[in-house]
């Protein structure tokens, strides 16, 4: 069978009294494409930023691989190959397109600080490949031609894809997507679809996705988690999901 | 006011104001990471030229702990300039380990750090004057090699005098400006400075080790501080423990002229400080501080945000 490539066991955030994720606990297997959806407010970018370590879990156990990471810092897990965006944009929006994807591949460098600044010979071909690798990125998202303009004047829709390039960046085995599709319309959305399984495919990548729209849900993932405040109240495959009587509950229950 | 007095003061305060820019981006460069002032700075500036005089392998005076004591060896200028630099910026990592990252760590509010950066600045004051007490200090004419005191750009009828030690400098303050401006423009450390000043969460959720970019951070600001401590100590002389305290309010006046946390701005406010200054002629030259400090009331109040500050767009 497949392997567990991120194992969360009881996890839990508290933010003072409230309990933005309770006990959570799931398996994501090895390729698949793993949705996570709920009402507002129900704690899924709080297990992305528990995951990715810019959050350290109140209690609770997270693995990677079979490598424990719970409490580990934010870079030393992208180092092993997380990567995320975000549900608000995050790039920077002071550099241009092709530097953010370079920053994305700033941990893939093997030459040190010192060497990069006097601009030693293999430094110098390092960061050639950097950019050449920066360009391919870019040309897969379309942005190829905006390459040198500053992220905080592209439209909106380009900044999604860039910052998905960037996340790419990083060679990930694991990525997070925090709501790609927010702001698209159906049309887009069912392109964002052909496009995320091309990447798994083209990457060997495990996808964590956070979604409202569902039919783009049901229709993309394998297995899908729900959570309700807190608390992950079913887990399985889309049928199976959508016929369970406590997501019916929370999506049209009060 | 002749031309050749013109001419000279134009060169001073070209010299000075190059000075201005170099230690005010040590301000800059901790801003626009942290967003954070850091008073020690101008404390380090004074570290900076006193590393230089003990690498010099020059005698300390007869007051304070190290009374007539010197290194056993002596190192000609230039070297003792970049090590006294580089002992600078290793006291800059030492504050941000110290001090700065333990009150960060905790969540603490910036205004802590910036009152604890005040008292680090006032205990490094102190121990200066404890250790080599609290006379000023002269670099030796013989600093500058066989260089002779003064060039002539003009003709022997008409002469147009500048003293070597603003030519050096000068010259030596725009290589540290251009090294900087490579660094953060065109190195891969460059670039994960800019990511880190502009969102160090997603930079570090990217693989850059965001602390060690801080000291990094703290290291450069350090090592240009120590250089401009020793070049005004060059020029005049290290007039005591106090030598880096009005330097450290005039360096603050920079960039708050040039706009916080921009670099270009640095440069540009530290020229105009310098420039102004030097052009106050000599018989008020009491006046010269007062110049300055309006040239930057007026600027501030046409221009709120520095010369090339960004406006702050309030989200609501």
């Amino acid at each position: 069978m497949s392997n567990v490539v991120l194992q969360a066991s009881k996890l839990t955030r508290m933010f003072g009294g409230l309990c933005a994720v309770n006990e959570v606990s799931f398996d994501v297997l090895e390729g698949e494409i793993f949705g996570l959806i709920g009402p507002n407010g129900a704690g899924k970018t709080t297990l992305f930023n528990l995951v990715t370590g810019m959050t350290p879990p109140t209690s609770g156990r997270l693995t990677y691989r079979g490598q424990n990471i719970t409490g580990l810092r934010a870079h030393r897990i992208a180092a092993l190959g997380i990567a995320r965006t975000f549900q608000n944009i995050r790039l920077f929006g002071n550099l241009s397109a092709l530097e953010n994807v370079m920053i994305g591949q700033h941990l893939s460098a093997t030459t040190n600080t010192v060497s990069s600044i006097v601009g030693l010979p293999a430094s110098r071909r390092e960061e050639n490949k950097t950019r050449d690798r920066a360009y391919e990125l870019l040309e897969m998202v379309n942005l190829l031609s905006k390459a040198d303009d500053k992220a905080r004047n592209f439209a909106y829709g380009d900044q999604r894809r860039l910052e998905i390039a960037r996340a790419l960046a990083l060679n990930p085995q694991l990525l997070l997507l925090d709501e790609p599709g927010a702001g698209m319309n159906p049309n887009e959305k069912a392109e964002l679809s052909t496009f995320i399984r091309q990447m798994r495919q083209q990457f060997n990548l495990t996808i964590v996705l956070i979604e409202h729209h569902v039919p783009m849900v049901m229709g993309l993932c394998d297995r899908i988690a729900v959570l309700n405040f807190g608390l992950l109240i079913a887990l399985g495959n889309p049928a199976q999901v959508q016929n369970d009587p406590a997501v019916i509950e929370a999506y049209l229950g009060d | 006011m002749n031309i050749a007095l013109f001419f000279q003061q134009i060169a001073n305060g070209l010299a000075i104001g190059s000075v201005y820019a170099i230690f005010a981006l040590g301000y800059t460069l901790i801003f626009s990471i942290l967003g954070i002032i850091n008073f020690a700075h101008g404390a380090v500036f004074t570290l900076g030229a006193y590393f230089t005089y003990t690498f010099m392998g020059l005698a300390f005076g007869f007051n304070g702990l190290l009374a007539q004591q010197k290194l056993p060896f002596g190192l000609p200028f230039p070297i003792a300039l970049v090590l006294g630099g580089l002992a600078a910026g290793a006291i800059g990592v030492l504050i941000e380990r110290a001090f700065f990252r333990p009150l960060r760590m905790r969540g603490g509010d910036s205004l802590l750090t910036l009152v604890s950066s005040l008292g680090i600045a006032v205990a490094i004051v102190n121990i200066i004057q404890y250790l080599v007490g609290a006379e000023a200090y002269a670099y030796p004419m013989s600093a500058l090699g066989g260089l002779p005191p003064s060039v002539n750009f003009g003709t022997p009828e008409s002469p147009l005098i500048v003293r070597t030690v603003q030519i050096v400098i000068f010259a030596v303050s725009m290589i540290i400006l251009a090294g900087l401006t490579y660094l953060i423009n065109a190195t891969r450390t460059g670039k994960a400075l800019r990511a880190v000043a502009e969102d160090a969460t997603t930079a570090s959720l990217l693989g850059i080790n965001t602390d060690r970019l801080i000291m990094f951070t703290f290291f450069l600001s350090g090592f240009v501080g120590g250089i401009a401590g020793t070049l005004v100590g060059l020029s005049v002389t290290v007039t005591g423990p106090y030598f880096g305290i009005a330097f450290g309010l005039k360096g603050l006046a920079v960039i708050v002229l040039g706009g916080l946390g921009s670099i270009p701005g640095a440069v540009i406010g530290g020229l105009v400080i310098g420039l102004a200054e030097a052009l106050v002629p000599s018989q008020s030259s009491a006046l010269k501080e007062a110049v300055a400090f309006a040239i930057l009331f007026v600027i501030l109040l046409v221009r709120p945000q520095g010369i090339m500050g960004r406006v702050q767009v309030q989200k609501v």
